[in-house]
């Protein structure tokens, strides 16, 4: 347990050391404050303007710094060979996976952080209240994107970089695609039907965590609500993690 | 060492070459922009006129974020109204509103704002059905029946549909006081006098504004007026086996002792053909 903290804090220092993730949450911190701007010219509709554009600048930043990050993660180690030096120590594989996804995962619940506290600030600022929706809805995006970086890494442990970003980029849209793909296959014939609700089953659906929409209305999510999707995210974060290792330590360096 | 000289040398002329052709395009495309014949200035929308991607599209591209879809083409389509009607009408608005509110079935503002200005840009019908569909998906909402019937009275005419939206208007909670008072005069431009005098009389029963209450007395009693002048036209009838030949002629025959007045002042209107009662 120890081994893995101490490669999640390294993992954290080394991340967030990076410029390019200074400049995303940058730009995600100035896209959030540009809202303000958009809900000017909305007929009277800044605050439901504010919280979509805010939102989902935020989701979209987070999975970028998400795919980059996290399918260059494991590449990184093994091109710059530090790998190398790291398993000779007492360290598993397991472990070293392990904690490459606890650090990243700080990595990016500190930016999210960051940005719904800048979020709340200007609704608060606007309106001078925020509804507990708004605060599950960051709560879930962030959940999302930690699903997200097992997702970018089980694919960084085999493919290249892009090849890496590409998949993630892909199972990100399926992803949320899901209730498009339900809808169509229950209208299709039965073969093709089996075919989608396999999918349907088989990829994460990341619809779960969608949250965004609700909180135009300032609804929040119910507790079986909120248990059913932490249980989903444990269990599917776990089997992503599980495949990564597995093929994570096939890998020879 | 002369490579180095000739670096030095290179660079300036790179820098002096690269600008002036810079500012030589950039005085050209003054030139085009400001004193060329103006053809894109007509209008701004003639060249960007929104293309939305039909809505199922839409939400499949839009990684989930169906309400910030939604809100881009809610501004897209401020914007586009905002521009001038660039082919003498904004055929794109039913659609754009159509867009917004597949996208986001509860965006109250949009149904309304659509049904405010859908009509008066020549799409009566377009409007009624976005109305309907507001009503769909927001049945606890006033201002749905109340702006659906408003469209049936200004453009279409049909007053008995505007009385019978505003009187579901009325039924919800929030509903502005005056709405039951209007779907009783709705009714009674529509010819449905008996429906418009219960209104009122509900009107007055129910109401707590004595404007209100005042009003619909009054028509009540402008009701009245024209009740007593059927009820007299139709007992002159059974007498005489015809229609009086005005409305005189039912206190001269002792049927009435007098035509009675109007609250509003208007003057009851009779056809000695078919013995109706108007009040134009």
């Amino acid at each position: 347990m120890k081994t893995i903290w101490v490669i999640a804090r390294n993992t954290f220092i080394e991340t967030i050391r990076e410029k390019i993730l200074y400049a995303i949450v940058g730009f995600s911190l100035l896209v959030i404050v540009a809202s303000l701007l958009a809900g000017s010219v909305s007929l009277g509709q800044d605050v439901r303007v504010i919280q979509t554009f805010g939102l989902t600048a935020m989701t979209v930043f987070l999975l970028v710094i998400t795919i980059f990050v996290g399918s260059h993660l494991l590449y990184k180690e093994t091109e710059q060979k530090t790998i190398y030096l790291t398993l000779t120590k007492p360290v598993t594989r397991v472990w070293f996976y392990l904690g490459k996804f606890v650090g990243l995962s700080l990595v990016i619940g500190a930016s999210a952080l960051l940005m719904g506290l800048v979020y709340v600030i200007l609704l608060w600022a606007k309106t001078g209240f925020v509804a507990p929706a708004n605060y599950w809805a960051i709560g879930f995006t962030i959940l999302e994107a930690w699903l997200v970086v097992a997702v970018g890494m089980m694919f960084g442990s085999f493919a290249s970089p892009i090849s890496s970003a590409l998949y993630s980029f892909g199972l990100i849209l399926i992803g949320h695609s899901t209730t498009t793909i339900h809808a169509i296959a229950q209208k299709s014939a039965p073969t093709i039907r089996y075919l989608l609700e396999g999918v349907y089953y088989a990829f994460p659906n990341l619809e779960k965590f969608n949250l965004r929409n609700e909180v135009v209305y300032a609804i929040s999510p119910n507790p079986t609500q909120v248990i059913t999707t932490l249980i989903y995210f444990v269990a599917f974060t776990a089997l992503l993690l599980a495949l990564g290792i597995a093929v994570f330590r096939k890998n020879e360096f | 060492m002369i490579f180095t000289d000739l670096k030095l040398r290179i660079v300036p002329l790179i820098v002096l070459i690269a600008w002036s052709v810079a500012y030589i395009s950039q005085i050209n495309y003054d030139a085009w922009r400001y004193y060329s014949p103006s053809v894109l200035n007509t209008s701004f929308n003639e060249f960007i006129e929104p293309q939305p991607l039909s809505p199922q599209n839409t939400r499949l591209i839009s990684f989930g974020a169906t309400e910030f879809a939604a809100n881009i083409y809610w501004l897209q389509l401020i914007q586009y109204y905002g521009g001038g009607t660039p082919y003498g009408q904004y055929r794109k608005l039913p659609e754009l509103f159509d867009t917004v509110t597949e996208l986001s079935p509860n965006f109250q503002q949009a149904y309304i704002t659509g049904l405010i200005i859908l009509p008066g840009e020549g799409f009566v019908d377009q409007a009624l059905s976005l109305g309907e569909k507001g009503q769909k998906n927001l049945p606890d909402s006033w201002e749905m029946p109340y702006y659906t019937g408003l469209v049936y009275h200004i453009y279409k005419k049909d007053y008995a549909q505007a009385g019978a939206k505003f009187n579901q208007a009325a039924t919800f909670a929030g509903a502005p006081a005056i709405t039951k008072l209007f779907a009783g005069i709705y009714f009674k431009e529509a010819d449905q006098r008996k429906k418009a005098y219960l209104i009122f009389q509900t009107v007055v029963a129910t109401s707590e504004d004595q404007y209100i209450i005042a009003r619909a007395e009054k028509q009540l009693a402008h009701l009245d007026g024209i009740f007593t002048l059927e009820s007299a036209v139709a007992k002159y009838r059974q007498q005489f086996s015809v229609y009086p030949k005005n409305l005189n002629q039912l206190v001269t025959s002792n049927i009435i002792k007098k035509i009675p007045v109007s609250p509003f002042g208007v003057k009851y209107t009779y056809n000695p053909k078919t013995g109706r009662i108007g009040d134009d």
